[in-house]
């Protein structure tokens, strides 16, 4: 029989034969010249995700975003609080700043908080294995946003703009860099079992090429027909595929050899055989089961540990940015039940994200590849109050808190085992060295080799950049 | 929205009315005639002007000679004037200095170098509270290192004139006026056109043009066999065909960011149903050449001058929906009627004054003002409409763009920088009717440039303004700018007749020529900026749909109506431009094929070169389908011979015959191609059958199952089947037969010789019966394991095992000694490979579970979907 389970096993391409194919026949126009909307008029064929090197030397060249959408708490997870106990249950002393819903009276963390590592950043007890290995981790916890609500604070953590159409970080990233495997999508974006809010505005090109948009990937499947679309065929076997490629390059070559061998000819010659070597590597890639047992037990069991461990094993192929995101909706959003909803959905991720951090560490990707923990704001340090409605009136959830909160990142050249900033005494705000997103996202490029002034499009009549018009680096995040 | 591009090392002014201006230099003035205030000028002296001169003069001093941005902090005049954009303090208000946000850094961040510490910036905040006296005497020093935008510098904002025809030596290549225009430029660069392009490639270069669709074989035989004599007469018949209104219609949805839904709103209803109206309309209006002036004006106001016309107000009415935030709609109504008819980015100006072109915010609030007037009736008789509201809203400028920041109040009115002398506010009703005539006029400057500029793109390839939407100060200046107002003033003497401006340009030589490269031209102008040959273009999605569509014999060419999916089985046949349009999750097919994104106004697509383009046209079933359909075809008109087949393949995919050496290498293909059942050698590892464990032995005899029902595989149609009785296999388990000679059998063939780890579980619901016996068998070696389960669920795993290539493993299960009563059950079961170097595979019995694969595809099916994948066919010349 043919077409299902895997045929390809035995046309599988070493990774050196997939990476030098990447380079061959594809121009090396300058990137503005090729993309700005001056030439995308002018047909450039050129392939826009061909591998360019940054402004400057930097050690990450990938990044996973390990978005835990809805909202994590900073007081029950990176950014304990224990003044919360003092008025447990009791009105804080400060007045509740406003959020999106009343909030009460002081809500202290369900959870216990352990130093961890040499450096003794506290960490909470839910995310006990991603505090074995916070010596590699910048904690920033002096985060702040500007609404707290949901869809303009996703938009504004993933495009730097909380309503305007703007291409996404990872977007800005693959339109620097390009991408290290053609065999590959440049940018992932997966989410088990639907879209996120927002949805693919999350992931979007904006004003850039649609080449650059993340590539959606609904992790909850297993098949790779179900995760990429049109990767197989199952009318025409790849031996019978390399027949037809064969005698398609053939007619090519007459047609281009009538025309100059055009470089625009030539490059969608090439681009059939990425395409052809796309199938095989491709399944491979997205196949975690692929992996060792004693790997497979270090990122343990369901969805989130599968996804985890692809982003890996995408990122070790040369795929530029990964975005993960925990589910559909927004799970993170514990406006009610908070120690058991916190509980549960750090327990599905916690694992396997400090097996991430070990495994990239032990492979020597970890130094190349930044990892980003965090959501789109943080919550309230005071409890939420009943609102039919809104919730379901049990009194023990917190709102969304743009004014402070926590994101941590590790590896690509972040400086480990260090806090940066603080929220008050009790996790309202930020009060010292304040990061707002834009100073995030210009940190996160600073990281990849762009100065985030510099990183720029022409696009109605001026030069657009992540940051906009703000955005300053922190440098005490980077080693 | 911002546009600076110095980030924060900008100051971004705030745009004031004059009347607030003068106000505030009114103010500071009279408080300057009299005598200071001692307090004030201690205040100044103590607080004020230390940090002025250590903080600020670094970068804002005339006599330093550094003024940043326009702006000058060294005297109290250079602070009243304020930098490029406008003033920096307003007197008695620190919530509107720009100077006291910026050292907040609320907006953009002063000074870079490091914040000022609370006390400095309060005692800033107290100064400008009370007055903002200033008692330096200074001159202002020089006016801005970037003076303001002029509105009549620019070439974009003087209306276009029509010059005398240029001088050219080589006259007999001209055809039309606009081939001088042409050669007169490539004579001054000594580059020689290049000759005429084929017939056959100029035939399909302007069906695709005007149409979308390629010629057919026949036409383009006479066509060539005349050599191309008729050439004017086939322009006027395409130009005539219903398909000319389909495929510039389609460009003009680009323009209006067209889609069939309403992007992220919640859970609110996301479609626009009635969108295809906006659609139909365009297509309608192309067709019947309205003039173009008309054209627009309908779009903005038909509910003014012809409620007939109200569906062209989705030009208006089908953008996104932003969540249903006011401001964000009218910005973007703002923006695809800035940009996509006049080529200014005004939408720069809702925060600030433009940085680079004369547009300020009073312009940006003068047309918010129009929009916030007007509404969308709720009744389904007007679907697209918008009217005028009965009482218009007076615009008030929200400075930085925010609306709880309330600034001036300004007149609804037109762009300044289009006006003759000051604007004049409009009268009547919201004002809209009034813009729509100031847009589609003889007297402004860009309209019909900009539209000319577009016509010019999609037939040449690249526009004579390379920024289609933005005719600013910061595009680069016009490759030929007298063509450009030559076509344009033409064009409205020709009653704005967008197919005059099209029967133009391709009657011209210019147009005609061949797109070979050649050195002398590449070397003088590379990138052709002088049209010294034509452009080689790759189709856009539209024509490469419909492409295949026609030459798989399957378009259909009905008009009009609802949009159709265009991505998902049964593949619609019409034509792409009525698909439906997904705004908010595009599907990968628009996106991978440089599909204009209708998130916004589109100046123009991009055409990238990306194996995702490649992967669908070789494996999605649209593609395949296609082949198919270009098989069975050619096989209809070809015969049985191969020559003639192959010739008639070609025909319908390439318009043309095959050439000797095409025919042999096609002839080669189909004649020597392995069969595919034996190409496809690699086996899929599960196989599904009935039959026998052989205790003895402990083999099983394995026969497969002949019925695949969809979702399982039995004896047969119906179940129990007259000979195999039960005995059926689906996903997450099956049926055993009716006694132990008809077990299901569900069969793994061992891809490569390995280490095995078998786990799973059983589960038999029924109480009913006696159970089910589930037995794990290897072929080679007998029994691995036996459970049983009877209204129970057994864990069924197996010591790990070592095998090898080929060898099976079979996952046995029979009714047992009792019969086979209530005997359905699941059997979940995961088998994981491991090799000694540490790969490993794993695969599951449920997820892996699948029918008889479809057919292979036959060999001219292979070989007519290698034509409809090849550069000659993706590509127009």
């Amino acid at each position: 029989m043919t077409g299902h389970g895997n045929p390809f096993e035995q046309l599988a391409l070493t990774r050196r034969e997939l990476l030098r194919a990447c380079g061959m026949g594809l121009g090396s126009l300058a990137l503005g010249q090729m993309l700005s909307e001056s030439s995308v008029a002018a047909s450039s064929g050129a392939n826009p995700l061909a591998p360019r090197p940054p402004q400057f030397p930097v050690k990450a060249k990938h990044v996973i975003h390990l978005f835990m959408n809805g909202g994590p708490s900073h007081v029950d997870t990176f950014d304990p609080k224990p003044s919360l106990e003092k008025y447990a249950g009791k009105p804080l002393p400060t007045d509740n700043l406003k959020t999106e819903r009343p909030t009460g009276a002081a809500l202290p963390s369900p959870f216990k908080f352990k130093k961890c590592g040499q450096s003794g950043i506290e960490v909470s007890e839910i995310f006990s294995h991603v505090g074995e290995s916070i010596d590699d981790i910048a904690v920033i916890r002096s985060m702040y946003a500007d609404v707290p609500n949901h869809e303009p604070s996703l938009l504004l953590m993933n495009c730097g703009a909380a309503r305007q159409i703007r291409p996404s970080v990872g977007s800005w990233v693959t339109y620097g860099l390009g991408t290290e495997n053609q065999n590959l999508p440049a940018f992932v974006a997966m989410c088990p079992g639907g879209y996120p809010i927002q949805e693919s505005q999350n992931w979007q090109a904006g004003f850039l090429p649609g080449v650059f948009q993340g590539t959606y990937i609904d992790s909850q499947h297993t098949r790779i027909e179900q995760l990429i679309e049109h990767i197989r065929n199952d009318r025409i076997s790849l031996p019978r595929q390399r027949e037809q490629l064969d005698l398609l390059q053939q007619l090519n070559q007459r047609h281009a050899e009538a025309r100059q061998q055009d470089k625009e000819l030539e490059a969608r010659i090439q681009s059939f055989e990425l395409a052809f070597r796309m199938q095989t590597e491709a399944a491979e890639a997205f196949d975690a089961t692929r992996e060792p047992q004693h790997i497979l037990d270090m990122y343990g069991p369901g969805v989130q540990a599968r996804q985890i461990l692809i982003a890996r094993r995408l990122v070790e192929r040369g795929v530029r940015f990964v975005q993960l995101w925990h589910g559909a909706g927004q799970p993170w959003d514990s406006h009610d039940d908070l120690a058991i909803q916190h509980r549960n959905l750090a327990g599905q991720c916690d694992q396997a994200i400090g097996a991430l951090l070990k495994d990239l560490k032990q492979r020597g990707l970890l130094d190349e590849t930044l990892v980003i923990w965090g959501g789109e704001f943080g919550r309230t340090p005071a409890v939420e109050l009943p609102k039919q409605g809104s919730n379901a009136g049990k009194i023990n959830g917190r709102d969304h808190n743009h004014y402070g909160f926590t994101v941590w990142m590790a590896g690509g050249g972040v400086k480990g085992g260090i806090t940066h900033g603080a929220t008050d005494e009790f996790g309202f705000q930020a009060v010292e060295n304040r990061v707002h997103v834009h100073d995030l996202h210009a940190t996160i490029l600073q990281l990849l080799g762009f100065d985030h002034l510099k990183l720029t499009y022409r696009y109605a009549g001026r030069d657009f950049r992540l940051t906009d018009v703000a955005g300053n680096v922190v440098r005490e995040l980077i080693a | 929205m911002h546009c600076s591009k110095q980030g924060k090392l900008a100051w971004v002014g705030v745009l004031l009315s004059a009347s607030v201006w003068f106000g505030a230099a009114a103010r500071v003035k009279s408080e300057q005639a009299t005598p200071p205030n001692p307090d004030q000028l201690e205040f100044f002296e103590k607080h004020i002007r230390p940090v002025l001169a250590e903080r600020c003069y670094p970068c804002h001093s005339a006599k330093a000679g550094k003024t940043k941005a326009g702006l000058s902090l060294d005297s109290a005049a250079g602070v009243l004037r304020g930098g490029e954009s406008g003033p920096v303090i307003v007197p008695g208000k620190p919530g509107e200095s720009a100077l006291i946000s910026a050292i907040r850094y609320e907006s953009n961040e002063m000074p870079p170098d490091g914040r000022l510490s609370s006390e400095i910036v309060a005692d800033f905040v107290h100064w400008v509270e009370t007055g903002a006296f200033d008692p330096r005497t200074e001159a202002a020093g020089a006016a801005p290192s970037e003076p303001a935008p002029q509105k009549d510098g620019h070439w974009a904002f003087r209306n276009p004139v029509i010059g005398e025809l240029p001088a050219v030596q080589n006259a007999s290549w001209v055809s039309t006026d606009v081939d001088r225009f042409i050669l007169a430029r490539l004579e001054q660069a000594n580059v020689a056109p290049s000759p005429p392009a084929s017939p056959r490639a100029l035939l399909r270069r302007l069906y695709y043009d005007l149409t979308g669709l390629p010629p057919q074989a026949e036409e383009a035989d006479r066509f060539a066999a005349g050599q191309g004599a008729d050439y004017a007469a086939v322009v006027d018949s395409l130009l005539a065909s219903p398909r000319f209104g389909e495929r510039w219609g389609r460009h003009w949805m680009d323009v209006a960011r067209y889609a069939d839904t309403k992007g992220y709103v919640f859970q609110e209803d996301r479609n626009y149903p009635k969108a295809y109206l906006f659609r139909d309309w365009v297509i309608q209006a192309f067709n019947n050449d309205m003039p173009y002036d008309q054209f627009i004006t309908n779009q903005l106001a038909a509910d003014q001058v012809d409620p007939s016309q109200a569906a062209a107000m989705g030009f208006l009415t089908l953008g996104r929906r932003f969540i249903n935030n006011k401001n964000d709609i009218i910005d973007d109504r703002i923006d695809v009627v800035t940009r996509g008819l006049m080529g200014v980015t005004v939408t720069c100006a809702r925060c600030h004054d433009h940085k680079y072109d004369p547009v300020t915010m009073a312009d940006y609030y003068g047309m918010y003002g129009v929009f916030d007037s007007s509404r969308e009736p709720a009744e389904a008789s007007a679907p697209l409409m918008m009217v005028d509201e009965s009482q218009p809203r007076e615009p008030v400028i929200f400075l930085r763009g925010n609306p709880s920041n309330r600034g001036p109040q300004v007149p609804r009115k037109f762009l300044a920088c289009l006006c003759s002398g000051d604007p004049v506010p409009y009268r009547h009703g919201s004002g809209r009717r009034e813009m729509a005539s100031m847009i589609a006029s003889t007297d402004n400057p860009l309209t019909a440039r900009v539209w000319v500029n577009r016509v010019w793109l999609h037939l040449v390839g690249r526009g004579l303004v390379t920024t289609p939407s933005d005719f600013g100060s910061r595009s680069d200046p016009p490759s030929h700018p007298e063509l450009l107002d030559w076509l344009a003033c033409r064009f409205m003497q020709e009653h704005w007749s967008t197919k005059w401006l099209v029967r133009q340009i391709v009657m011209s030589q210019a147009y005609r020529q061949a797109c070979d490269d050649r050195a002398d031209g590449a070397a003088a102008d590379p990138e052709n900026r002088l049209v010294w040959r034509m452009n080689r273009r790759r189709m856009d999605l539209e024509s490469i749909r419909d492409g295949l569509l026609t030459a798989a014999g399957r378009l259909d060419l009905t008009m009009g109506g609802p949009s159709v999916p265009l991505t998902e089985p049964p593949f619609a046949t019409r034509r792409s431009v009525y698909g439906f349009i997904e705004r908010q999750n595009l599907p990968n097919f628009f996106r991978i094929f440089d599909f204009a994104g209708p998130d916004t106004h589109n100046p123009a697509r991009p055409y990238t070169t990306v194996p995702q383009q490649a992967l669908f046209l070789m494996n999605s079933p649209f593609a395949i389908e296609q082949a198919s359909n270009l098989a069975a075809r050619s096989a209809a008109a070809g015969g049985g011979n191969t020559t003639a087949r192959i010739k008639s393949l070609y025909r319908f995919a390439l318009a043309r015959d095959a050439s000797d050496e095409e025919t042999a290498l096609c002839a080669h293909f189909v004649e020597t191609s392995e069969p595919a059942a034996a190409a496809a050698a690699i086996a899929d590892p599960w196989q599904y059958g009935w039959g026998r464990f052989v205790a003895e032995q402990g083999i099983t005899q394995f026969n497969p199952l002949p019925h695949f029902t969809g979702s399982a595989w039995q004896g047969g149609k119906d179940l129990p089947d007259p000979q195999l009785g039960w005995v059926m296999l689906n996903a997450p388990g099956g049926h055993p037969g009716n006694d132990l000679d008809h077990a299901a059998i569900r069969r793994f063939v061992v891809p490569q010789s390995g280490r095995l780890v078998i786990r799973g579980s059983l589960h038999h619901p029924a109480e009913q019966g006696d159970g089910v016996v589930a037995r794990v068998v290897r072929q080679n070696g007998g029994i691995v394991k036996e459970f049983t389960a009877h209204h129970s669920t057994t864990p069924t795993d197996c010591e790990p095992l070592t095998v090898g290539a080929g060898e099976s493993i079979d996952l046995l299960v029979d009714c047992g000694a009792g019969g086979n009563n209530s005997d359905g059950f699941s059997w979940t079961v995961t088998i994981r490979w491991e090799s000694e170097k540490g790969d490993a595979r794993e695969w599951s019995s449920e997820g892996g579970f699948h029918g008889p694969p479809p057919p292979p595809l036959d060999r001219w099916t292979c070989l007519a979907h290698v034509l409809l994948m090849s550069n000659e066919f993706h590509f127009v010349d």
